[in-house]
């Protein structure tokens, strides 16, 4: 899918896009507190801090006054680059421009994604199983499910943290959602989305594939774009380039 | 305690009304002391095809609103004694009917009776939920094709969730699978989907196929269910499958095409 652009003679063109980002959500602004935590981040996981990107949420702050200098150097000094403020009243949004950060209005209140909360729409809980990945890289990774059962028109499985197992189909109209990976023992025939938060290492990996939609980390592909040889096999679905590519498993 | 199973689908058309009826005279057939009702308020059809439409005077949402008592309401089969017919009313919709009402009924019902049938409304709303909210079994009708395949599998998403045995955390209800206007003829050729996809789509067990047949339609508007119909493969599909619901072991017929021979061509085929 690329489209045909006339470049010649252009310094450049301006284009859509959507990259993961990382979301620092601030519960508190006191920028030792920060310290404090981030240090203790950092030793856990040190990968995780190379030169990040991330965005400071300060929407569930109730200070209208932020040290957000101060805010950004803790986070530079760990290695993290804040490049824009989301949320807070107007003095926060005129320190942040101060700074060369971006800023972002507030995320609206009524959107469901949280990271904490587990949704499983018409399935019971006994049916679900925690699962813990072996080689956690951030704290968020850890915590997957297991989903045993057909999953059935009109279902929807989520598995928001971590990566969701299902053992057992997937049938046309149902739709399966992780955080991170999706694997699916038996038939995909409903929609499977891998790293909905944005996460473009997650992965898909059915035993036959007849999915009416794939797709990781925002990018996507309908049952009309894959490869009619590739059905009813198993495959492995991953992200390269900005494209998914679909790849046999045997 | 009576065995309260629901004849449901999600798509309308597919055979609920014709397979409730049969089944509960099959049941009857065989002994059993069973009732069958109709959910379906607003379009009631079930009394057409039991053949006790001129008999009705009170319906399931007087009994439920305290307008008539149990029994005033219950029509008895004029050819099985010990069958019953509990009609839906034609002029009330479906929000007449109450959680506690039904749930009142099914208890009293339950105390007289061996098998409580439930012809369910298509769709997946307030009629249908009610019909099915209180079942130990379910009976899922499916038609050979792609759209009621997808539907079934929808009810049965619903079944594992939103029933009583589900909210409590009681042993599931029991899925049976019935497969009707099923046409071998047609599967060979594509038309239709095979039994095998269907079961492999549904994953549960598989009661019974009824196949495509003339009887069916003559038994409805003649309003003599079709299981009376010995002679017709699908009065003897219908009795296979209440057989397998008694438990029983019974080989599967009708699903193979089977070229008529010589002498049933002369005679206009057996079976009818």
């Amino acid at each position: 899918m690329s489209l045909k652009v006339e470049r010649d003679g252009m310094a450049f063109t301006f284009k859509g896009g959507m990259l993961p980002m990382t979301v620092m959500e601030l519960a508190s602004a006191d920028p030792e507190h920060i310290r404090e935590q981030l240090a203790g981040k950092l030793s856990q996981s040190p990968a995780f801090f190379h030169h990040t990107p991330v965005v400071l949420n300060v929407e569930h702050l109730d200070e209208p006054h932020l040290a957000l200098e101060r805010i950004c150097a803790v986070c530079r000094a760990h290695k993290l680059l804040p490049v824009a403020v989301r949320g807070g009243p107007d003095p926060v949004k005129q320190s942040a421009w101060a700074l060369g950060l971006g800023w972002f209005p507030p995320q609206e209140a009524a959107r469901p994604r949280s990271l904490e909360s587990v949704s499983v729409n018409e399935a019971s809980e006994e049916d679900m199983l925690p699962l813990m990945g072996d080689e956690p890289v951030a704290d968020e990774m850890a915590g997957g499910r297991i989903f045993r059962g057909t999953v059935r028109s009109g279902q929807q499985i989520t598995s928001p943290e971590g990566d969701l197992v299902v053992v057992g189909a997937v049938n046309a109209g149902a739709e399966v959602l992780a955080g991170g990976s999706v694997h699916v023992y038996g038939p995909l025939r409903g929609r499977a989305l891998a790293g909905i938060h944005g996460n473009t290492q997650a992965g898909i990996f059915c035993r036959e594939l007849r999915a009416e939609l794939l797709s990781v980390a925002g990018n996507y592909k309908r049952l009309e774009d894959i490869d009619p040889r590739l059905l009813g096999t198993a495959i492995q679905v991953r992200l390269s380039e900005a494209q998914l590519s679909i790849t046999p498993l045997d | 305690m009576a065995k309260i199973i629901v004849v449901t689908s999600g798509k309308g058309g597919v055979g609920k009304t014709t397979s409730a009826a049969a089944v509960a005279t099959g049941l009857a057939l065989r002994g059993q002391k069973t009732v069958v009702i109709d959910f379906d308020v607003g379009l009631r059809n079930l009394d057409l095809v039991m053949g006790c439409e001129r008999r009705v005077v009170y319906d399931l949402v007087n009994v439920i609103q305290g307008e008539a008592g149990l029994n005033q309401a219950l029509i008895r089969d004029k050819r099985i004694d010990n069958l019953h017919i509990m009609p839906a009313s034609q002029t009330r919709d479906k929000d007449a009917l109450t959680l506690e009402g039904v749930d009142q009924v099914l208890e009293s019902l339950s105390k007289d009776f061996d098998y409580i049938i439930c012809d369910s409304p298509a769709g997946i709303e307030r009629g249908a939920q009610l019909a099915m909210y209180f079942a130990d079994e379910a009976i899922v009708v499916t038609n050979p094709e792609v759209s009621s395949v997808r539907d079934s599998d929808r009810i049965l998403g619903l079944l594992s969730s939103k029933t009583r045995r589900a909210e409590r955390g009681d042993d599931p209800i029991k899925e049976h699978l019935l497969i009707t206007r099923y046409n071998p003829n047609r599967v060979d050729r594509g038309d239709m989907l095979n039994l095998e996809d269907i079961r492999e789509i549904l994953s549960i067990n598989l009661v019974g196929l009824i196949p495509e047949s003339e009887a069916v339609l003559r038994a409805s508007n003649q309003g003599v269910p079709v299981t009376h119909d010995e002679s017709s493969d699908a009065g003897q599909a219908y009795a296979d499958t209440v057989s397998r619901l008694l438990g029983e072991e019974v080989p599967l017929r009708f699903h193979e095409y089977q070229k008529k021979s010589l002498l049933s061509r002369m005679f206009g085929g057996g079976r009818r």
